[in-house]
């Protein structure tokens, strides 16, 4: 049986990566949902999930264990099976079709995002014969990411905006209006946030010359960072990537207050669950975007020539350095995990109108400007670390100062409602205090008494 | 409320820095961060782990339990010969709020009261713990109890019988004398 044609050093690097990585990320997200907890307990002063183990209620276990809870690490498992065997409902007005692809939709996209992200960097895939079949795969130069394309972070936006369509498919068909407004603010904000995001990603890609993320890290191995060279972009991307995740400060589109659930109101069980999944995975997904455009991927040194370790160079091809480097990247995405919880748990919701303000009165006019500043400085040349950092401290100061001599538009434009107390129509009278003369009996209202229409 | 009592607040405008947010957000970080410290040193804690940690084992001034006056589950009081204290006047199903007293009187066995309860039933899903029961009393032979944490597996259990209420009193007679 001749070799078939597909199955060079590369693909087989691929496969690996993908059935790992694959793994960890699904476990991560049961762990980040339990650390989620418990961050957010010790910040409000609580202990959080404490006394989940893995005895699950068995008494066998339980004596095995004898009643240690393992700090509350079985709640996530606890979770994970209390949802599996929840009743799935659907509702009767329901498409069922979208329904059940909207979850789907919402988890596919987070994983494929995953696809293009360089874990391990290069690995110098060794000459393999497999016993049996007697085929032999050459030597090579391989990439340790899921598949090593050449539009790259292209890749990362088209595959990001497809998860507008699980939040929107799944809201319109639960058919219920609160879900449907959560869905349509959802979509709204994801599209609004996509631009700044393109044009943070723009920036990036003036500066480092190229679309793969594997060269982008190799970049910033020999010009230091783009986190030092390039905090506005930084900043932007950042705050886009929290929108673009649907969290909090941007989670208008499960707002507990207005929405009861929001999109996924209608949703229970496991696809209730897989939507938690795929928010905990795109924060995932977005973290390791943000690590390997900004922080350097797996590189420690944040200057060339300071604190390099063997190990981490581009030179350093071995299967050791590419775990090495795997785990670098990953502590890297832990800690920015560990960021967005410390957003959430800090900063309140906004509004959505200021959501939408932010989006198009701030991010979207200062990420055009960044792209413009970069385009110029690449264009004169001036494109050494400390030439971008000037470039972006004089554009900050810049908008810092002209940031109030814009003219404000920023009212809200009232609506004027018939028998509104706040916006009344023209001419009408506003009527304060109980209406009903029985209410008035016991207890004159002066003040109403004066407005009353009575 | 009248018109003049409103109280119209606002926020006073927000200064340069204020109005770029971000040296606000890190403030509120610092903020965040500095309870998670708090809180791994037991500094802010302030939750009590309950099935091990009791109220009413801790002093009043910490928000322990006032034994004296709280309104736990009922019991039915016993007399100095072990008999229903109760003389099935009618009092505490009157006064109920709730509703959830249901007493059978039957002429009493014994010479010194006219009439005893053969049955007393009382709803502990319907209370509502409100004590008037034991305040209506004459006899003192109904009274809340400390006990609060217990359960059943039906709604027929949580029905307490006259049996069950005396049983209470077995029970608790030791932890609150009556």
């Amino acid at each position: 049986m001749p070799k078939p044609e597909f199955l060079t050093a590369q693909f087989i690097t691929s496969v690996l990566t993908i059935t790992i990585v694959m793994q960890i990320l699904l476990a991560m997200a049961g762990l980040s949902i339990y650390f989620e907890r418990k961050i957010s307990a010790w910040m409000q002063d609580r202990y959080g999930p404490n006394r989940t183990g893995f005895d699950l209620g068995l008494p066998v276990l339980k004596s095995l264990f004898r009643g240690f809870g393992f700090w509350g690490l079985g709640q996530s498992l606890a979770d994970g099976i209390k949802m599996l065997l929840k009743e799935d409902f659907t509702p009767r007005n329901a498409d069922k079709a979208l329904f059940m692809l909207a979850p789907a939709l919402a988890v596919i996209p987070a994983l494929l995002g995953f696809a293009i992200i360089p874990w391990g960097g290069t690995l110098a895939f060794p000459e393999l014969t497999i016993p049996v079949l007697n085929w032999t795969i050459e030597a090579a130069e391989v990439t340790v990411a899921g598949a090593n394309i050449s539009i790259g972070i292209v890749y990362l936006l088209a595959v990001g905006a497809i998860s507008i369509y699980a939040v929107a498919l799944g809201s319109w068909a639960s058919n219920n209006k609160y879900s449907f407004l959560g869905g349509m603010r959802a979509a709204s904000q994801m599209l609004s946030y996509e631009i700044p995001m393109g044009l943070s990603i723009l920036c990036v890609l003036l500066i480092t010359g190229t679309l793969l993320p594997m060269a982008m890290v190799d970049h910033q191995s020999q010009h230091g960072w783009l986190i030092f060279s390039q905090p506005l972009a930084c900043l932007i991307f950042g705050i886009c990537v929290l929108a673009e995740c649907n969290r909090a400060p941007f989670d208008n589109a499960e707002c507990e207050a207005e929405l009861v659930g929001g999109y996924h109101t209608e949703y229970s069980s496991m696809r209730f669950g897989l939507f938690f999944l795929a928010e905990y995975t795109h924060m995932a997904t977005g973290a390791a975007i943000f690590a390997v455009m900004f922080l350097g991927g797996w590189h420690l040194s944040p200057f060339p020539g300071v604190f390099e370790i063997p190990g981490l160079r581009a030179e350093d091809t071995g299967i050791l350095a590419a775990l090495l480097k795997f785990g670098v990247l990953f502590g890297k995405v832990v800690l920015l995990i560990w960021l967005m919880m410390l957003i959430r748990w800090t900063l309140p919701r906004l509004r959505f109108d200021q959501v939408m303000q932010v989006g198009w009165q701030a991010v979207i006019p200062a990420s055009m400007l960044l792209v413009l500043m970069n385009a110029t400085i690449v264009y004169l040349g001036r494109t050494s670390l400390v030439e971008q950092l000037i470039a972006n401290v004089l554009l900050g100061a810049a908008m810092f100062a002209t940031v109030r001599m814009l003219p404000k538009s920023t009212k809200n434009k009232r609506i004027r409602l018939a028998g509104s107390r706040f916006s009344p129509l023209e001419g009408e009278v506003a009527v304060a205090g109980p209406q009903i003369d029985l209410a008035r009996e016991d207890r004159p209202v002066e003040g109403s008494a004066r407005l009353g229409a009575h | 409320m009248r018109d003049a009592d409103v109280m119209v607040l606002r926020p006073a405008p927000m200064n340069r820095m204020e109005s770029v947010y971000l040296p606000e957000v890190f403030k509120g970080f610092g903020t965040t961060l500095k309870h998670v410290f708090t809180t791994f040193s037991g500094k802010s804690l302030r939750t009590m782990q309950y099935p091990e940690q009791r109220r009413e084992d801790m002093p009043v001034e910490q928000g322990g339990m006032e034994k004296k006056n709280f309104r736990g589950v009922h019991r039915l009081n016993r007399d100095e010969r072990g008999r229903v204290k109760c003389v099935a006047c009618m009092m505490c199903p009157t006064i109920c709020p709730a509703r959830c007293i249901h007493i059978e009187a039957a002429e009493s066995p014994w010479d010194d009261r006219e009439k005893y309860p053969a049955k007393f039933e009382i709803d502990e899903l319907r209370c509502i713990y409100c004590g008037m029961c034991e305040e209506a009393c004459p006899v003192d032979a109904i009274e809340l109890t400390t006990e609060y944490d217990f359960v059943g597996r039906s709604r027929q259990e949580m029905i307490f019988d006259k049996e069950k209420l005396l049983k209470v009193y077995d029970v608790t007679i030791t932890k609150k004398p009556m």
